[in-house]
């Protein structure tokens, strides 16, 4: 178990590393030389053997380093999990996608046993058995999609669907790229998504949301977004941005290949069936832009996506400070030469 | 800086909703002729609809420079049974009471400065009110109130694009992105990438 | 909708439960537990008959916590297109059937602070499931339900049993009537209303909430009205390049489907959009029966529900 999961922090001394492997599997966000918002939603069926489409929650090499550092987070601030009295059976529904996914999927790491309502689940990298009633509350030491969220990597946020509209209403947000679940729990999808620059415009999150509705049980979708941060810090809360954002300042044309990484949220959307609520989950990639730099496609790619980025998106994303640095740093490994469609590495 | 935040919330001028069988109209200060316009539309529409209308109003003065407002505006038109109250808790205090007593077909109107109108749509969701059965138009001041996304403080009265925190001291930037539940605009520390680097100050929201 | 996505399903009990009313108990080939569902919802049931595929909705009213069974109740329609007809006649105990997952158009809205529920015969199988969630007493619910006699009050002993005293019956036979207009008048804020039965009883609660100012976000309703006949037409698909012949008593999409064209679609009886179709071209005029388009929307002529509308024209052309 030790060797495949890697005992890494995300803070502090920011041990985190891909190895070579992790390295080639990145979901890099971009299929062309530059980039521009779309509703970029496909249906979330398995992918390519050993990449991270191919389960429906990916477990990787950072997964016990990630779920220690969702520990941390919440013993800080434990307003990072909050679900308003009504979500309870939603969580439950989450609970069960996780962990009939996790089981199926991981056997080799997870294993779901199930009398009735009476089930027992064993964790194993994290060393966990618990066995539970399913729908009793009372029979889990926290609230169901507290316990089973700290067990996933990647955030989790439960949409409740009334009034022809989707209202957050319960998450578990510890990895988000600035954005407050105390701030906008409540709010519908489009409020939430306010602050995002130009897609209004093109009416992104119209459709997104019509398309949303309709989501079906067993249809799951998914789509990529994506960021930037410097160091591999997973919580870039709005929170805690006083301790994240001098870091912005630190970049320089020589570091940037070190400090700063390119964050990628792989988000899952799927409809939950006794609930009929939506669940959203955001699961967050890092990679170095000298570990990007070892695959020349990428180096490529990446230098020119950023030079040429829209300078609302250069601000929205909050790259203002450093992506000039990047660019620079990214420069030498640009010859000019095409590269070919599509994000996978040559 | 960035682009305009879908979340801000708009405000419309108020209106009278005829599909409505009941109406309760809440007002602060300036709100009043808001008020008055609606229930001369309701009067209009048909009189009879005034036996099923109530006014709460508060004439409390949200700025010295604020015109001098009457206390009881509605009895000119002919309206009685206007409740009076000196400031906009009280009145929605005794909103609270009126709401519990209330039926399905009851139409909510909100006049006056934000903050009043965030506190009323607090007040109307614990009722399960939702935007089909409200209307609010902002008059008078756009002072904010701003919710410390750092320490969780509330800061009333908020005037200017940066602002103190009152809980942690921290200088927050004012965003446009609002939160219905909090009734507040969010606040985020404004110099954490070049701490003491302060925007220039400006009283924005006057 | 694909049609990968399908369930094989058995039957294993039928039960005349009112003169014009089947229960039919499903359960999955193999015994696995069928896929957990929330109140309100309806599965699409297709059957196979010599003559052609039927592909009707039924709400399911079973327990949501019951998982090893799925329950639906068909009334036997009088001018049926043989949907009802056949399940009624054709299917026994044993018989496969072949149903899509579960859909929800017809949930509970949980933040409601009342509900109130008011159902006409069959149309009390969506309520039955709902009533199920309500168990646990977070939320008052009052439950009306309106049938021509004791005999035809389907599910009897379940909805006392669920209901208890927030049951109230209306007897046709007994010259007992639904007075919309008092239930809905006195009803406190955070009410949602939910109706479900004959197009008569939803109209007359829909208008009356309405009237009495409720917002559309607190009406609910749930329809299955088979789509309605018309006269025979054509319908050209430009994408598919094929032709396609609509009978009087088959509806577009049937018709389509027919033709080996998959169209999208949810709820099959014109109200969740989801079957929208663009029209390329027309030379005549649309017969829109849906409640989804707009009236301004239905105007133009650029769209039609192919679940239940139809046309009466020279010409037309989708594009599929």
């Amino acid at each position: 178990m030790s060797a495949v999961f890697k005992l890494e922090t995300f803070r502090n001394d920011f041990s985190f590393r891909n190895s070579p492997a992790a390295i080639r599997r990145f979901p890099l966000p971009f299929a062309q030389d530059e980039y521009m918002y779309s509703v970029n939603i496909e249906p979330h069926v398995p992918g390519a053997r050993d990449s991270v489409l191919e389960f429906a929650f990916d477990v990787d090499e950072h997964y016990v380093a990630e779920c220690r550092e969702r520990e941390l987070v919440l013993a800080e601030d434990p307003r990072r999990f909050q679900a308003l009295p009504h979500m309870m059976s939603a969580q439950w529904d989450c609970l069960e996608l996780l962990m009939d996914s996790l089981a199926r999927d991981y056997p080799q790491y997870f294993s779901l046993t199930k009398t009735g309502n009476r089930w027992r689940w064993i964790n194993r990298p994290l060393e966990l058995d618990q066995s539970f009633i399913f729908g009793d509350a009372r029979s889990l030491p926290r609230a169901p999609l507290d316990y089973i969220t700290r067990q996933a990597q990647g955030d989790f946020v439960l949409m409740d669907q009334r009034e022809g509209d989707l209202w957050i209403e319960a998450g578990m947000v510890t990895t988000q790229a600035d954005w407050s679940l105390d701030f906008d729990l409540g709010m519908t999808f489009k409020e939430w998504h306010g602050p995002v620059p130009l897609a209004h415009e093109l009416n992104v999150f119209d459709r997104a949301l019509k398309y949303l509705l309709n989501l079906r049980i067993g249809q799951p979708v998914r789509r990529l977004n994506w960021t930037m941060t410097v160091h591999p810090r997973l919580d870039t809360s709005p929170e805690n941005y006083p301790q994240w954002g001098p870091d912005r300042a630190a970049v320089t044309a020589e570091n940037a290949g070190d400090l700063v990484h390119l964050r990628v949220e792989l988000q899952g959307l799927w409809r939950l069936p006794r609930s009929n609520a939506v669940v959203f989950g955001i699961r967050c990639y890092l990679i170095s832009v000298r570990e990007l730099a070892s695959i020349p496609k990428w180096a490529r790619r990446v230098h020119r996506v950023l030079k040429n980025l829209h300078p609302a998106l250069v601000d929205y994303k909050g790259l203002t400070r450093y992506r000039d640095a990047v660019v620079e740093w990214l420069a030498p490994y640009d010859d000019g030469a095409p590269t070919s469609p599509g994000a996978a590495p040559e | 800086m960035m682009s305009a935040v879908k979340s801000k919330p708009s405000y419309l001028p108020l209106a009278a909703d005829t599909g409505g069988r009941y109406h309760l109209l809440l007002g602060l200060a300036e709100g009043s002729a808001c008020l008055l316009r609606v229930l001369q539309e309701l009067q209009n529409f048909a009189p009879a609809s005034w036996q099923r209308t109530q006014v709460l109003f508060a004439s409390t003065r949200a700025s010295a420079a604020a015109a001098e407002i009457k206390a009881d505006p509605f009895e000119e038109i002919g309206f009685e049974g206007a409740v009076l109250f000196t400031d906009g808790a009280a009145l929605l205090a005794h909103a609270r009471t009126i709401l519990e007593r209330s039926l399905m077909g009851t139409r909510v109107y909100i006049a006056g400065p934000e903050s009043f109108i965030g506190r009323a749509l607090q007040l109307a969701a614990a009722f399960n009110l939702n935007k089909d059965e409200i209307r609010a138009e902002h008059i008078g001041t756009a002072a904010r109130r701003v919710h410390c996304v750092h320490c969780r403080a509330g800061t009333e009265d908020v005037r200017t694009n940066i602002v103190r925190c009152s809980g942690c001291s921290r200088w927050l930037l004012v965003r446009d992105h609002y939160s219905h539940r909090l009734a507040a605009y969010m606040g985020v520390i404004v110099d954490a990438e070049a701490p003491g680097e302060l925007p220039p100050i400006r009283e924005i929201y006057s | 909708m694909n049609s990968a996505q399908t369930l094989n399903v058995v039957v294993t009990a039928i039960e005349q439960v009112t003169p014009l009313i089947k229960h039919f108990t499903l359960a999955a080939v193999g015994g696995d537990p069928l896929p957990a569902f929330s109140g309100g919802s309806h599965i699409i049931v297709v059957m196979h008959t010599p003559a052609r595929a039927h592909r009707n909705p039924y709400s399911l009213l079973g327990s949501p916590r019951c998982l090893d069974r799925y329950e639906i109740a068909v009334r036997r329609m009088e001018e049926s297109r043989g949907g009802s007809h056949y399940l009624h006649d054709h299917i026994r105990v044993g018989s496969r059937l072949e149903i899509a997952h579960p859909v929800n158009l017809f949930g509970l809205d949980k933040i409601a602070r009342k509900h109130l529920l008011i159902a006409g015969g069959v149309g009390i199988t969506p309520i039955l499931a709902q009533l199920e969630e309500l168990q646990d007493g977070s939320t008052p619910f009052e439950l009306h339900y309106a049938v021509r006699s004791p005999q035809h009050a389907a599910f009897a002993q379940r909805l006392r049993e669920r209901a208890g005293a927030s049951l109230r019956m209306y007897y046709d036979s007994e010259n007992q009537k639904l007075d919309i207009d008092a239930l809905l008048s006195g009803q406190p804020l955070g009410t949602h209303v939910y109706a479900c039965g004959p197009a008569g009883l939803i109209d007359a609660v829909v208008a009356t909430a309405r009237n009495l100012g409720w917002p559309g976000s607190h009406i609910h309703w749930e329809r299955f009205a088979a789509p309605p006949v018309g006269d025979a037409f054509e319908a050209y698909l430009a994408r598919s390049q094929r032709s396609v012949r609509i009978p009087s008593d088959r509806s577009l999409l049937e018709s389509i489907e027919a033709a080996g064209v998959e169209v999208p679609y949810l709820c099959r009886g014109g109200v969740c959009g989801y079957c929208r179709t663009r029209v390329l071209e027309l030379d005549g005029e649309l017969v829109h029966n849906d409640h989804f388009l707009s009236d301004a929307e239905k105007a133009s002529a650029a769209s039609i529900m192919p679940c239940v509308s139809r046309a009466r024209c020279e010409r037309l052309v989708l594009d599929l």
